[in-house]
Order: structure tokens, then sequence, then C-alpha cells
């Protein structure tokens, strides 16, 4: 999209990382830790993502899934909105958001397929319901800038064209879904970041390109580290998720 | 129920005013504000979708467009289990002022209202938006004489190189030759066409070119302009649904407007220009002369208006225009089409969405000409999902390197 980011309610959305980093009291009340929470949300951007698979929309429509869902846990608890009844939804919402819908009974045959665990099979109903609480939750703000498009430019623009390059940084450009960091940085920076992370390790040096710049290098930089911090504690099992999960479903 | 029971904690309930096209609209109070508005209650679609979608691109577009001549969204909630969406109250429309024969309007009066049309128009192209629906009855006037743009049903974001979009929008005769000729790939030219159908009909007191068929739109556009020649717009030939048009020379555009003044005639000409590489911008038509000769703008709350009838503003009895035209992929000629006609706008709508949902399947199959954009690595990778993309002996390696380059920074 080539809307104007400056302009638009993502940009003046965008938090600082400590208003993210934030469990609500009903879910702490409940023992969950920062990094519970973080996990759960990165376990949910992977269930995201393999639903979108099944149902085969664009990168674009998960990217913006995920961002619902982060931004929904910015203001509500997970013990009141079941990640995974939001995810889900989520992904149907920005299905429609992006203009390519996906019905909600495909939806809810794929979660079933996908999941014997019971705790995620929701219904058609539920996931219509949810939706309204989510747009309520989201405040209505719909438009979401994604790094994708400005990556794809700036790959052009730095002379990159082999193969390699571009597969790596977008998939790092992926991975920062895992995070928060499209909550906290525009969307360009992290693609900046990416890219910086992806010549390094390929070693190609840009250093050039990126000193013509007029960013902040030291910005993509401390960017860059969290991208790398994130893989450093990139530590997801089913048993942690399961410790996680049956704290909130806790009921005393 | 009790007609002033207060929704939502915040809005006393008044008269309905209608059903607008995904639902009813009544007439509120804000009682947080005391302001009239103007609630439109968003049925839930029966096959059980959700918030319907029409709606639910009017609210995210209409958030992100602040504009003193946009339609404002003062508010959403749902209600019963019905998304409620809350608008400023809006006193009458474009067209009823153009219908009312006991309005006169002066030039200046005309002046202002295309002003404040192309000044709507603006912000929404800055923001990258296709209102797609540009129409007289979309064009609300508010207690100030404000006009504002609404019904952002159809409304798109533009801007992706080479997107496809359905051509079937817009109210026929309001629609720009190349759509009707089934371009997908159109811009902001097809908005300030519209505008300048608006502009004529706000100078001529009647819908300018009536056609009754998408064939006879074009003959009546190509009547009042002349046929066009490739030499005018190139790109004419190569369109969807290009048909040769037996050739008629142009009228003199004076000829078509006796009461304009010169420079209307020459913002006019230039919005009408068939091809829309060449087409004035909306931006450019603001800038023009015309605006700023004598006599400049009528003051908005100076404006003559209808005489408040209890007429509602926030939808339209479907008169005027259908929109109907044959499904994407069938060819524009085609007998008895007429007869659907009765069908109106809701129909187009849910089209336009259907034909989009999944744009990639058919039309771009075998033409995969930008790259990086569609390309997925994650969703085609053989190995997407818990996999990072880097590994944690990478990691380590990089960080050391990380931090020392740009060293010199800090």
């Amino acid at each position: 999209m080539a809307a104007n980011f400056w302009t638009s309610s993502h940009f003046e959305q965008l938090l600082d990382p400590e208003e993210v980093d934030v469990v609500h009291q009903l879910d702490k009340d409940k023992g969950l830790t920062l990094e519970e929470f973080k996990l759960i949300k990165m376990h949910m951007t992977n269930c995201i993502l393999k639903l979108a698979q099944s149902v085969k929309v664009r990168q674009r429509v998960v990217a913006t899934a995920v961002t619902y869902m982060r931004r929904v846990y910015t203001r509500k608890s997970m013990s009141e909105y079941d990640p995974r009844l939001i995810a889900p939804t989520c992904l149907y919402l920005a299905s429609k958001a992006e203009e390519s819908t996906v019905q909600a009974r495909l939806l809810v045959f794929y979660i079933k397929k996908l999941n014997s665990d019971e705790k995620y099979r929701y219904e058609i109903k539920e996931i219509l319901e949810m939706e309204m609480k989510i747009l309520e939750a989201l405040n209505y703000y719909l438009v979401v800038f994604h790094p994708y498009r400005t990556l794809a430019q700036l790959l052009q623009d730095a002379g990159i064209n082999d193969m390699s390059m571009t597969q790596l940084s977008w998939g790092l450009v992926n991975d920062t879904y895992k995070m928060d960091l499209i909550l906290t940085h525009p969307p360009y920076l992290i693609a900046l970041a990416c890219m910086y992370i992806a010549s390094v390790h390929r070693e190609k040096d840009i250093t050039t390109w990126f000193e013509e710049l007029r960013v902040d290098m030291n910005v993509v930089k401390n960017i860059s580290m969290e991208i790398l911090d994130f893989y450093e504690n990139y530590k997801i099992s089913d048993e942690r998720i399961n410790a996680a999960f049956s704290k909130l479903d806790f009921n005393p | 129920m009790d007609p002033s029971k207060k929704v939502a904690d915040r809005y006393l309930k008044r008269e309905i005013l209608g059903e607008g096209t995904y639902g009813v609209v009544y007439k509120a109070i804000d009682t947080k504000t005391g302001q009239t508005v103007a609630i439109k209650k968003i049925r839930l679609g029966k096959q059980k979708e959700g918030v319907n979608f029409t709606a639910l691109r009017e609210i995210k577009l209409l958030k992100e467009l602040k504009d003193p001549n946009i339609i404002a969204l003062i508010d959403a909630f749902p209600h019963k289990g019905n998304l409620h969406l809350v608008f400023e109250f809006m006193e009458t429309d474009l067209e009823a002022v153009i219908r009312d024969r006991n309005i006169f309007l002066s030039p200046a009066d005309i002046k202002s209202y295309i002003q404040m049309t192309l000044k709507g128009l603006a912000f929404c192209h800055k923001k990258w938006v296709l209102h797609r629906d540009m129409k007289p009855n979309n064009l609300l006037i508010g207690s100030n004489g404000q006009l504002k743009l609404a019904d952002f049903g159809l409304a798109r974001i533009f801007g992706s190189p080479d997107r496809k979009f359905t051509h079937q929008v817009f109210a026929r005769w309001y629609r720009a030759p190349e759509l009707l000729f089934g371009t997908k790939q159109y811009a902001a030219g097809v908005d300030v066409w519209a505008a300048a159908c608006i502009f004529a009909e706000l100078l001529l007191r009647r819908p300018f070119l009536q056609g009754t068929s998408d064939i006879d739109q074009l003959g009546k556009i190509f009547a009042a302009f002349g046929t066009p020649t490739p030499s005018q717009w190139p790109d004419m030939v190569y369109l969807p649904d290009y048909v040769e048009y037996q050739y008629v020379p142009a009228p003199a555009l004076r000829s078509l407007f006796p009461m304009a003044s010169d420079d209307a005639l020459d913002l006019l000409s230039k919005m009408f220009t068939y091809d829309p590489k060449a087409r004035i911008t909306v931006q450019q038509a603001l800038e023009h002369r015309y605006f700023s000769s004598a006599p400049l703008p009528t003051d908005p709350a100076k404006l003559p208006r209808p005489t408040p009838k209890s007429r509602p503003s926030d939808f339209n009895p479907q008169e005027g225009p259908t929109v109907l035209s044959p499904p994407r992929k069938s060819r524009r000629v085609m007998p008895d089409r007429d007869r659907f006609e009765g069908n109106s706008n809701q129909v187009e709508k849910i089209d336009d969405h259907v034909g989009e949902a999944r744009p990639a399947v058919g039309d771009h199959a075998g033409k995969s000409d930008q790259v990086p954009m569609s390309v997925d690595f994650s969703i085609f990778g053989s190995k997407p999902l818990s996999r990072p993309t880097i590994n944690s002996a990478d990691r380590s390696h990089l960080k050391r390197k990380l931090d020392l380059e740009f060293q010199h920074n800090d």
C-alpha cells in the first residue's frame, strides 16, 4: 500500500516498547509472566501463519492479522480475550480489511483440521462475536503499514538483486512479526534493519548506501540488535506454551 | 421501543431517516456533545459473514480521512449484536440542491460547491484513496453549508503499481471513458472525470451525460466531446473492452454550456480530458485560475440550500442512475443488458468485492513481472513456520560484527 504512512493512524499509534511489554493485571493475577506473555503472542503468530497457509491468503493479510492481535493485547487481557480465539478472528478481520476475504466457515474448517486440542476449536458464531469486540479493542483503526513494500524498494535502490539477499531480508521481516516491532517502529526502519542484518550475514558491504540514507543508523542498529536478541531467546516449546496457557485457563 | 432510548449510554435516538445501503439510518442526539448525529446500524450479513464488508471498508478509510470536506465518522459501537456507525448529521445533499427548482445557483455558488468537492477529493487522493463513487447524492451538505464527501463503501486505497481493480464502480453517468472501456488499472483520474460530470451538472442543473447503457454512455460522451483519436488518447485501443465508435466531431464546448465563463470552460475541458494520463489532477484543478478569478467562491454558510425537509441525507433512495454493468468478464456489447437495471447499486458492490477477493489467481497468471511484492518466502518456503531465519550461532557472530560497524557513529 502506498498510502501516506506519516499521516496515518498507524504512525500516530506507534508505542514505546515499555508500553507494549506490559502484562495486563488480570493476567498477572493468574501468575502470567512477561516472558510467557511474549511466548503466547509468538505462538499465536505461528498459529495465524499456519491457518493462513491453509486458507491461502497473501503475506500482507498475515502481517495485518498479527499486528491486530498484538495491538489487542496492548489493551486487553488474555484472560478475557482468549488468544486461541483472538488469533483466528484477527486473521478473519484482516482478510476483510485487506480485501481478500476468507469465509468464516472455511476458517473454522481449517481450525478444526489443524487443532486437535478442544481449547482451540472455536465455532463461527464465536469468531463473529469476537470480530466485533476486536474492532472495538482496535478502536476501529484498521489500516496497517508493513515493511514488505518498502523493503522491495530499498533493495532495488541499493542495487541488490541477488535472490539470496532478497530472501534473507524478506524472511527476517517475516520473523519480526514474532516480536512486537511493528507496534513500536515505523515499517521502513524495520525493513532497513532486516536489510542491514542480511547484508552483514551475506557479507555484502552496503555501508556506503546506508550512510547516504538520511536515517539515524543508530536506530537501525538498535532495531537490528533487538531482532538478533530475539533469535537468541527464540525458544518455543510445547511445554512452555502449555504451562503459560494452563495459568490462563485456571479459574479460581 | 422507546424512541428516545439512550443507545450505548450516549445517544438519544430520534426518528428513522431511512434505509441505507447496508442498514437503517436514524437521527440521534449525542448527549456527550449535544451534537445531532446520524447513526447507521449495520445489518449483519445473512451469510454469517460478520461485519458487512462494505461497512468495514468505509470504517477503515474514514478513520484515516479527517478533513473538513469529508464526512466525519464520530464513533462506532456494537449494540445488540449490530455494529453502529455514528456520523455527523448532514442536512441535505448536492443532488437535492441541483434538483430544487426554487434555488438559483450563481456562478460564485457553483464555484463554491465544486471547490469543496475538489478539496475533499484532493485530500482523499493525497492519502492515496480513490473514492470511486462520486455523484451528487454522495456529496452531503451540513447545516453550515459545508459540502462533504460521503459513502466510502466503494473507495479503495490505490498506488500499488499494476494493482488491478474492478471497473464496475461509479454510477454510470459519472463513469470515466477508461472505465467504460473496461480498464482495470485506473487511477485518480476516474474521480476527476466524475467531479467534472458534477461540475457540468451544477452548470446545467441536470445530469450531463445520461447514458442508458454503458455503450450509450460512451456514445453520449463522444457526442459531447467528439470521438477520441488515437493521438488524443494513445492507450485507448488497448483497453479490454475497446470497440470502435463511428467518428463524431466535437461540438464547441461553449455550445453545451452557454452560461459558463471562459475559465469554467477551460477547467471543465481539462477535467474532461480523454487520456487519463493527460487529465488534470485534483490538485491542479484547485490551482486553476477559475478559483482565483472573479467571482470568488461563495462563503459556504451563505450558499443557497433547499428548505430542510425530513428528507434523509445520509442515504439515497435509488433514483437516478443505476450502476449495473455486465459481469466483469463479459464484453460490453451485450443486448438485453438493460433489463437488469432494477438491480441497483448493492448488487454491484457485492460483485465488486467478489471479483477482487482473489486477484492473484486469474488476473496475474502468467504475468509475474513484479517480483518481490508477491513472492512470499514464508508461506511458500519449504520449512516456513517455527524455524527462525537465523540460528543462534549466526546470531552471536552477527551481533559482534554489528557492534563493530558504525561504532564511529556513537
